[in-house]
């Protein structure tokens, strides 16, 4: 009997150790693709966690909806799920935990993530153990590969604008918006064909990053027209950003208490 | 055989012909869906899930139940069940991930095909040896665990894991200051409050009138304080589909993995089926409802297998849901059918109220649950029975050292071997009459209960001895044995041994053998039994 069952569990600890060979030899050469690993039918635990990760930066709606109040996706702003340099890519684990402004404490990268689906997903902050928080913290640090730790990675965030030595103009802002904006966006900023709202209840709220003028011209300037990035001028990207910003949005969940209870009960 | 399990399998449906009225029906089953969200969501939490699939188990599990049962229970999530999955699954992935979740349904799938095994072999009777102390104990012991698992979320701790229950309140109360968040606690301290305000009004709907005082409690804190301060825990938005078809994932990794998880397969099926089968014989018994407890099982066991293709998770017949049930005068399966339509129903409409209930709310409403468990009128009640006390205080103290799954363990042993330890006891009486001594014996005469005639036959020793089999109901081969080698001990002595049997007992005794030492004695037919 009991040697049937240590031969057994010899069988078993082969079998095993042939179905992890073939991740095992890709993760000495560097990690497996993406693409790679959507097509592994089994994953442990820190993989599948990516995967869920990287599903949930492209189709927050599905995969997050638990925490999202607007009709955003992470990979609206994270541009090719948190891949392209200057949109805010999303290799970025070296950097944290860092102390931010913004709420005045140390951030992990997990506060880092929560505060995201409060601001610019205009949801629920995530309590700090949610898997869906852990696994867009497997997918930052699967990203950060070959970084360096603590330092900025080459294209982080948006670039920095230089003085143009004019203040942004909104009704220029308009009319830029209008010629280049529109046909994705919507003359009324509501997002057409699967593109995101840029204002209205359905976009992010008056507490994200991409409510400051500077971060959102920035990011307009090297990115957008969409798969035309750098064709506006310094100049109407301000523009642009500045007209963005007085349109209507969901209030700051800071601020106005009122207000962001009737948002959130009256749809 | 085949046949038959087919007919069995199959719903009947012949609860329509008795329906009386069915708007009684309709308002239980709306109370039941009121009733069960809560649960459904706190138990998902208990499970370890997203609590969506608390929903999907309330409606899925309650729905097919009815559908192939034939009793007015109302299944569902449950308690025991949920934190078994939960000790179960916890150590093979991180809580609530894809592979946690794949895993929770190898084992929900597990969990069905032994309780469909159970159906097969009929094995609805081993549940008639679990006592209804040791029920009452795994109860309580559930509760306790209950308890600890809310005060994680009523004071908003972080989920950290320690071995023993006391070790996790000597942290708490040492490190209250760092640990307890405030806000949270306000909310937990006003969901217990209502629940208990509410169950001196009513007994039905507290659980109702607390989860609202959680919410408008918590409405007020969001008022004076934003989520980025508070850091409070939301209940979220539900993803909630009409038809979850989920397939779950089963590879050769998965399978080798989940070996570990069969025992806990085993208990959680035991378990479930053992809750499922009080509630449905209580039925049986106080209503004139036509019920078959195996076909109760393959409805439990099938829902429960079907499970995890719709998103949910196992779950069993739920006490205090089928008494509310009973109660408003259900006494057909339609109610809980009607439940598991109205559940999806008002989480649709109710969903973005929910959104905004804060964790803590609902973790008072399991507060208040695992209270409730804890009677003290049950140990009052088997104190009584010294064996009864000893199975329920062992269950409990084993539950809140060791965990659930050995405190049912520790449950099935002590009921059993307290039932083997009765039934081998024999009633002994002797009467001197002028032909000798008679011994009346009464009880099963069997390997294990043939040590106690030894010691009367002793003391007994020389004398010439009848005994009295008319009130014996079970005589094996090891019985006849001994009698063979006691007559032939007693020949040498000069005593003779007769034994007074019925034909039943004679025809018995002849075919194995009885040595001419041994005189039968019929009992005439027409000779009155008397009592020994």
């Amino acid at each position: 009997m009991n040697a049937i069952q240590t031969s057994l569990r010899f069988i078993l600890a082969l079998f095993v150790f042939f179905a992890f060979s073939s991740l095992t030899a890709q993760a000495q050469q560097g990690q497996p693709s993406i693409e790679q690993l959507l097509q592994e039918p089994f994953l442990d635990d820190y993989y599948s966690n990516v995967v869920y990760g990287y599903e949930i930066v492209t189709d927050t709606q599905h995969f997050a909806s638990r925490y999202v109040g607007n009709s955003l996706n992470c990979t609206n702003c994270h541009l090719q799920a948190g891949t392209q340099a200057d949109a805010l890519p999303l290799n970025v684990a070296g950097m944290y935990p860092k102390w931010r402004a913004k709420n005045g404490k140390r951030n992990g990268i997990g506060l880092r993530i929560r505060e995201c689906f409060l601001y610019s997903m205009d949801g629920i902050m995530p309590p700090d153990d949610a898997p869906e928080v852990l696994a867009i913290a497997a997918y930052v640090t699967y990203l950060s590969q070959g970084e360096v730790m603590g330092a900025e990675p080459e294209g982080r965030g948006v670039p920095t604008l230089p003085e143009t030595g004019y203040d942004p103009n909104p009704a220029n802002g308009r009319a830029v918006y209008l010629e280049h904006c529109a046909n994705c966006h919507g003359e009324q900023g509501e997002g057409l064909g699967g593109m995101p709202a840029v204002w209205g209840l359905d976009s992010y709220n008056r507490g994200a990053g991409m409510n400051r003028i500077q971060l959102a011209a920035g990011f307009i300037w090297a990115n957008m027209p969409y798969g035309n990035g750098r064709s506006l001028s310094h100049q109407q990207a301000l523009d642009v950003a500045a007209y963005l910003n007085l349109q209507y949005r969901p209030a700051d969940p800071r601020e106005s208490r009122f207000l962001k209870l009737l948002e959130d009960l009256l749809p | 055989m085949i046949p038959a399990l087919l007919a069995e399998a199959t719903p009947s449906f012949a609860w329509k012909k008795k329906l009386g009225n069915w708007r009684t029906e309709v308002f239980a089953g709306f109370v039941g869906a009121i009733l069960v969200i809560p649960q459904g969501i706190t138990y998902a939490y208990l499970a370890g899930l997203q609590p969506e699939y608390g929903l999907y188990c309330a409606i899925f599990v309650t729905l097919f139940t009815s559908l192939l049962g034939g009793s007015s229970m109302m299944s569902g999530p449950n308690t025991a069940v949920a934190i078994l999955i939960g000790t179960a699954v916890l150590p093979l992935a991180g809580r609530g991930s894809p592979v946690y979740i794949d895993f929770v349904f190898i084992l929900c799938m597990m969990v069905g095909l032994i309780q469909l095994l159970f159906w097969i072999l009929r094995g609805s009777r081993i549940f008639q040896y679990l006592s209804p102390a040791a029920i009452s104990g795994i109860s309580a012991g559930a509760g306790f665990l209950i308890i600890m698992a809310s005060l994680d979320s009523i004071l908003n701790l972080s989920t950290f894991t320690t071995t023993f229950f006391y070790e996790k309140l000597y942290i708490i109360i040492s490190d209250a200051r760092d640990l307890i968040s405030p806000y949270s606690l306000f909310i937990g301290l006003c969901t217990i409050f209502g629940g208990f305000l509410g169950k001196r009004y009513s007994h039905r709907y507290y659980i109702i009138i607390a989860v609202c005082s959680g919410y408008i409690a918590g409405l007020l804190v969001s008022f004076i304080w934003p989520q980025p301060v508070t850091e409070l825990e939301y209940l979220g938005r539900m993803p909630l589909q009409w038809l979850p078809v989920h397939l779950p994932a089963i590879n050769i990794e998965y399978l080798m993995t989940s070996i570990r998880l069969i025992p806990y397969a085993f208990t959680i099926a035991f378990i479930g089926l053992a809750q499922s089968l009080v509630i449905v014989r209580e039925l049986k018994m106080e209503t004139d409802q036509e019920i078959d407890l195996d076909k109760e099982v393959y409805a439990q066991g099938m829902a429960n297998f079907l499970a995890p293709f719709f998103s949910s998770f196992v779950g069993s017949g739920s006490f205090n849901r089928s008494k509310a049930n009973r109660s408003l005068g259900a006494s057909t399966p339609l109610s809980g059918i009607v439940t598991a339509g109205f559940v999806l129903l008002l989480i649709t409409f109710l969903g973005p109220i929910l959104t905004f209930m804060p964790m803590a709310a609902m973790a008072g409403t399991l507060f208040i649950v695992g209270v409730d468990m804890i009677k003290w009128s049950d140990i009052k009640h088997y104190s009584l029975v010294r064996s009864e006390l000893v199975i329920y205080l062992a269950t409990f103290v084993g539950i809140i050292f060791f965990g659930l799954a050995t405190g049912i363990v520790i449950a099935v042993l002590l009921s059993v071997s307290v039932f083997l330890l009765r039934i081998s006891q024999l009633e002994l009486k002797v009467e001197k009459q002028e032909s000798g001594t008679l011994l009346k014996v009464k009880g099963a005469l069997f390997y294990a209960s043939v040590a106690h005639l030894t010691e009367k036959f002793q003391s007994h020793f020389g004398e010439d001895l009848t005994v009295d089999l008319q009130f014996t109901t079970h005589i094996d081969q090891s019985a006849v044995d001994f009698f063979i080698r006691e007559s032939r001990n007693m020949a040498s002595q000069g005593a003779t041994l007769s034994l007074l049997v019925n034909d039943k007992q004679r025809q018995f005794l002849e075919d194995l053998g009885l040595s001419p030492n041994i005189k039968l004695v019929s009992l005439a037919e027409g000779v009155s039994l008397q009592p020994a």
